[in-house]
């Protein structure tokens, strides 16, 4: 039984944790548009807000996973998914570098100008 | 008996006739009696001026002035007072080294500036009891009388009661580079500016030509110059750096002051002994604390002042070099620092621009200068045989003889000489050419001289243009005469035009080059000078500084604050204004936020610098200059200013990684160990456990001043950004706390860590755990970029952190491990946390891709 409480109130604490980061991304974004006094429909359409917020899928993802892979008591499935979400991040990451080096480029051009 | 009185509230001696001066000070043309002097001199004091002596104590104090030793000595006492002696030592080491590395390198500096100042004596030729004696400056009084000569430093403030061609260089003071006419004549302006006291001598100020007598009128601090000195000595001026950290301080007060009490309340209410639940607050507050940020700042400062040092930059104070490199706006002051300060003739033609080597010669050969082994005299004089000898056009000069000269005086303001070239007699004038221009009828033109009433308009109009361009102009004009006995200035009419003669004060080699390193580096350059708008406009124009607008010091006096404040942003230069008006624009744009640096070496530039975020000055600067000064350039070379900026934004960089990775994952883990200690039944890490992890994380970035600081980092000007501080740690915190919880829940249910039995278990799993998180995160909070593959960490950093993260793994294993409660961890766990770390590393990584797109630092 206290395993059980002991388990619940893990899980309310690690959910807790990745809703506050998801809340905190949310509040960030939206923040960064006011200043910048962008309508956010023009910039946020449904695609652009996937990609955009592609890290806060992740964590939506490792929750489920880490949630099921220790309610299941499975350090194999603990290891497998976080291969997977390893694998997925470098290729996100590797891919979203190119783009980043773009926009510094733009940002110095921009100053300099 | 003189009073005090008059001293320090009269002022206006300018409006008074010499022989009401000698009345009013209770002297005469004999001086003073050397009875009275010695009265006077016991009731004014010597004639020294106010200054701070340099202090081995004070320098040692000021380095206790850190928002964040509060805390710290807060932390070390109350885990002293718990028996937590190891950690209160540790915490006491922490500060005690930054202030000994701090005092060291301030005092070494401090030293460095004092030894420059010249121990030399000043002396003054004195009148007393009608015999005339030279004697110490610092023993004039009120009322002395004391002549002045070329060369000489005016000893205190004076009205000029007698003088000879009189003419004072008092860049210093007024930022002036061209010497002043002085005059004993009464002068009736009710309140004149500086430039406009021609019948004052200050102190400080060089006698350039001629002679004079004065009344001195004021003494020591009650001089010009001491009232600026005296305004040095208050405390300095809070710096954008040191706001900086107080408001980061003041962020970390509320945050651990928040996080401890609420720890201790849950804690108490689910019943833990009040002890226990104390002490683990305490722990967590602690832990919070980044106490080796003082530490890292003070390394870091110190390295840079060293590499200053190579370059032959001085710091006097540590904490302006973070300033330094952050500063938006550098003002100058133009003499000495944007121009050598030194007059030099530019060029030299005639009506139709052609350039008539006889204008050269015949400007040589009406010349008072002195020729040895260096040229001495006049400056405007000695400038034309400067220029003659650097382009070896002397040598014209073989074909003529002098005859006759007739002296400069102010009132022709002109010299004339007599000069035998073959059989004929030339007559040669040169001056101001609004007095050489009505004495002249004709202008010799290319091949023939005509009338100078044709050509007068063209004559005025280059004349007034030149004059525009910020040049001073002096005109040559000639005449054939017969054989007379005597030459008087009768002679000077009738004259033929020549030319003009352009002088300027050139702005420094390297200057050019400099100020558009600066503007690549985000530093707007602007000016401040007490000299002309012309002036300032033609050295802007000649450094290629774009001028949006230009405010002279009278304009300003008629603003309102409000005008004032936005006005300041947009100008560029501001011409003739007094050192207080200086001090308003500095203050004006700190207040907009700007980092602000100032550049000077004029007494009229000390409370500027003074009240500059960054006061620079160079070696050849007046003391009170350098005294008042963060820097100290020993070379006038302005292009050391750019290695200094980078320098500057390098420690920045380095100490924000600090402050930004430190709280962070401080929140972040100790914000899960306070969640923890609600729903475990044990302490998920003993308060000794976290005290230790917190001195390991610690020393792993100690050599965080070696890293390198990415190349994008130095390109533009940073600031403190609390705002930016605390989004930081509200982002990248909850990602450390995430994987906490991810430990919590396999030491709890993969490996069963759930009972008191097992608590040590638990523990060491987490703190292995937290301690990888905490310091692998270095590498890629570090960067912008991609970690080790586009931005390498520094050696030194990647050594000590890797040897740490050994210490950290192996510890559970070891005895001192046993000693603070920990157990050896099986293998299983081992590859979890490996992948674990790798998940939470790539995740960061991309939380940080996500983060610096929106949030601008």
């Amino acid at each position: 039984m206290i395993e059980f409480n002991l388990f619940t109130w893990w899980a309310v604490a690690i959910t807790f944790g990745i809703i506050f980061l998801i809340l905190v991304s949310i509040y960030l974004y939206l923040d960064s548009r006011k200043k910048r006094r962008e309508g956010l429909q023009n910039r946020t359409g449904a695609s652009k807000f996937l990609i955009e917020f592609v890290f806060v899928w992740v964590l939506l993802s490792l929750l489920i996973l880490y949630i099921v892979s220790i309610d299941l008591v499975s350090a194999t499935l603990f290891a497998a998914g976080n291969i997977i979400v390893e694998v997925f991040l470098l290729i996100y990451l590797i891919k979203n570098r190119g783009q980043k080096s773009e926009q510094s480029r733009q940002l110095q051009i921009d100053n300099s100008s | 008996m003189l009073k005090n009185k008059t001293i320090s509230e009269r002022r206006d001696y300018w409006s008074i006739p010499p022989i009401d001066v000698y009345k009013i000070f209770g002297t005469s043309e004999q001086g003073l009696s050397q009875q009275e002097a010695q009265q006077r001199l016991k009731t004014y004091g010597h004639n020294l001026l106010p200054r701070q002596a340099f202090s081995g104590v004070q320098v040692l104090l000021r380095q206790f002035k850190n928002p964040i030793f509060t805390i710290l000595i807060a932390c070390a006492v109350v885990a002293g007072f718990f028996a937590e002696l190891e950690q209160s030592i540790a915490i006491l080491s922490m500060i005690a080294l930054s202030v000994v590395l701090g005092f060291y390198n301030e005092y070494r500096a401090e030293k460095t500036v004092d030894n420059l100042r010249k121990s030399v004596s000043l002396k003054a030729v004195v009148k007393r009891d009608g015999k005339q004696s030279e004697i110490d400056s610092s023993l004039l009084v009120p009322g002395d009388i004391v002549k002045v000569y070329v060369g000489d430093i005016v000893p205190s403030d004076m009205r000029i009661v007698e003088c000879n061609s009189l003419e004072v260089n008092e860049a210093t003071f007024t930022g002036e580079s061209f010497p002043v006419e002085k005059t004993k004549e009464t002068i009736n302006i009710q309140h004149p500016t500086p430039q406009q006291l021609t019948n004052y001598l200050f102190m400080g100020t060089v006698v350039e030509h001629g002679s004079g007598l004065g009344v001195v009128f004021s003494t020591g601090k009650n001089t010009e110059l001491g009232s600026i000195s005296k305004s040095l000595t208050r405390s300095h001026p809070e710096t954008e750096f040191q706001r900086g950290v107080k408001k980061y301080g003041n962020m970390l007060i509320t945050l651990t002051a928040a996080l401890a009490i609420g720890i201790f309340s849950l804690n108490a209410i689910i019943g833990r002994p009040l002890i226990d639940a104390l002490l683990f607050a305490l722990a967590v507050a602690v832990g919070l604390v980044p106490e080796l940020m003082p530490a890292i700042v003070t390394i870091s400062l110190s390295q840079g002042a060293s590499k200053m040092a190579k370059v032959k930059v001085i710091v006097k104070r540590l904490v302006s070099i973070e300033d330094f490199g952050n500063m938006d706006i550098l003002y100058t002051d133009k003499t000495g620092t944007l121009t050598d300060g030194k007059i030099v003739l530019k060029d030299y033609y005639s009506l139709e621009e052609s350039k008539d080597p006889r204008i050269l010669s015949y400007a040589l050969l009406c010349n008072a200068a002195v020729i040895g082994d260096k040229v001495t005299g006049n400056p405007i004089d000695a400038a034309i045989w400067e220029y003659a000898l650097k382009n070896s056009e002397q040598k014209s000069l073989d074909a003529y003889t002098k005859v006759e000269e007739i002296p400069f005086d102010y009132q022709r303001r002109m010299m004339s000489v007599v000069v035998r070239k073959g059989e004929d007699l030339i007559f040669i004038t040169k001056g101001a050419p609004e007095s050489i221009i009505p004495k002249c009828k004709y202008v010799d033109l290319i091949e023939r001289s005509g009338s100078v009433s044709d050509a007068l308009d063209s004559i005025n109009t280059k004349f007034f243009n030149l004059s525009q361009q910020g040049y001073r102009i002096l005109a040559i004009a000639y005449r054939k005469m017969e054989e007379k006995k005597i030459y008087t200035i009768e002679d000077e009419n009738d004259l033929t035009f020549l030319g003009f003669l352009i002088f300027t004060d050139p702005p420094k080699e390297g200057a050019c080059q400099a100020i558009e390193k600066l503007k690549r580096m985000g530093v707007a350059v602007k000016i401040l000078t007490g000299d002309n708008e012309l002036v300032a406009r033609k050295i802007c124009e000649d450094l290629k500084i774009p001028v949006k607008r230009v405010v002279s010091g009278s304009d300003l006096a008629q603003m309102s604050a409000t005008e004032f404040q936005e006005l300041v942003e947009e100008t560029t230069i501001f011409a003739r204004i007094t050192p207080e008006q200086k001090l308003d624009v500095i203050k004006a744009l700190k207040k907009n936020g700007h980092v602000i640096g100032y550049m000077g070496d004029g007494v009229n530039d000390a409370p500027a610098l003074y009240e500059a975020d960054v006061g620079i000055s160079v070696d050849t600067a007046v003391d009170v200059s350098k005294d008042a000064a963060d820097i100290v350039l020993l070379e006038k070379d302005l292009g050391i200013l750019a290695n200094g900026i980078e320098e500057g934004r390098k420690i920045f960089g380095n100490t924000m990684k600090y402050i930004l990775m430190g709280t962070s994952s401080n929140f972040g883990n100790m914000f899960s160990a306070a969640a923890a200690s609600v729903f475990l039944p044990f302490l998920p890490m003993l308060p000794m456990q976290i005290l230790f992890m917190n001195l390991l994380y610690d020393v792993a970035n100690m050599t965080l001043p070696t890293d390198n600081v990415d190349e994008e980092y130095t390109q533009w000007p940073k600031k403190w950004d609390i705002g930016f501080v605390r989004k930081f740690t509200l982002f990248f915190g909850p990602f450390s706390s995430l994987y906490d919880f991810l430990t919590y829940g396999i030491m709890l249910f993969i490996f069963g860590a759930v009972t008191l039995e097992k608590a040590p278990l638990f523990q060491s799993g987490w703190f292995v755990e937290s301690f990888w998180t905490e310091v692998l995160v270095i590498f890629v909070i570090r960067t912008r970029r991609i970690p080790f593959l586009t931005s390498r960490p520094g050696k030194w950093l990647t050594i000590l952190t890797l040897s740490c993260i050994a210490f950290g793994t192996i510890l559970p294993f070891t005895l001192l491990g046993s000693f603070l409660g920990f157990t050896a961890l099986p293998t299983d766990y081992w590859v979890l946390l490996i992948l674990m770390v790798l998940t939470y590393l790539l995740l960061v990584d991309a939380g940080k891709v996500f983060f610096y797109k929106i949030c601008k630092f």
